[in-house]
């Protein structure tokens, strides 16, 4: 939309550049909460959740308003971008939790729970082969 | 008129969230993290030129973003299976 102006501008046109400011200024928002959820966050699973859900619907967020432009090739690499986005980001989020749990990458959230007997929920996480024995911990469920 | 504004200042915006995203890549804990943020950095700079391409009407950017979108899985995905397996596939 280039520049129309506010009054030869249809009530739709006008409608449809507000949503898309909308828009833009919630994506602003999620994706700003997902920086400052990185930064605050303690570990790497719950990392997870800033950059994979909110940064990335944050982005979304921006292609929806693409929509606006009312531009054919704007829209279509639009959609394919967030199509593409859609389809990666759990698998590359999935990938680099379970990196991180391989290598025994330790669990510093409040509260978390290592179901797998790792003891990655310690507050020192080192993975260990044979586990002292804790009177303190219940023992793990094996298995 | 006020579409355009809120375009470029969204950009500018995402450009200060890049760089503190870099900052975040740098003194990242673990490699893990580290990978992490490299990952949301990725997705900032996507949304920066979606923003980008709005405010200047022109799709050319979009096609950096596609490409940027399949490097950055790919490179997401070697790096975190290198880290987690030693090797690659």
């Amino acid at each position: 939309m280039v520049a129309a102006p506010l009054l030869a501008a249809s009530a739709a046109e006008v409608a449809i550049s507000v949503a898309a400011d909308a828009l833009v200024v919630l994506g602003i928002v999620v994706i700003t909460l997902g920086v400052v959820g990185a930064y605050r966050l303690p570990d790497v699973y719950t990392q997870l959740h800033a950059t994979g859900k909110a940064v990335f619907l944050g982005v979304i967020a921006f292609l929806v308003a693409s929509i606006a432009s009312g531009d054919g090739a704007i829209i279509a690499r639009a959609a394919l971008i967030a199509g593409f986005l859609i389809l990666t980001t759990p698998v590359g989020a999935h990938v680099i939790a379970r990196a991180a749990y391989v290598r025994g990458e330790p669990m510093r959230t409040p509260g978390a729970l290592d179901e797998s007997g790792n003891g990655l929920d310690r507050p020192d996480g080192a993975v260990v082969e044979e586990e002292p024995p804790d009177a303190t911990r219940d023992e793990p469920v094996r298995g | 008129m006020i579409h355009e504004v809120v375009f470029y200042a969204a950009s500018v915006w995402v450009a200060v969230l890049v760089m503190a995203c870099a900052v975040l890549v740098l003194r990242a804990r673990s490699t893990a993290s580290r990978i992490v943020a490299l990952d949301m950095l990725v997705l900032l700079v996507i949304g920066l030129l979606v923003l980008w391409s709005d405010a200047e009407g022109v799709p050319y950017f979009l096609d950096a973003a596609l490409l940027l979108a399949l490097l950055a899985f790919m490179g997401t995905l070697a790096a975190a299976r290198f880290h987690g397996g030693g090797r690659l596939f």
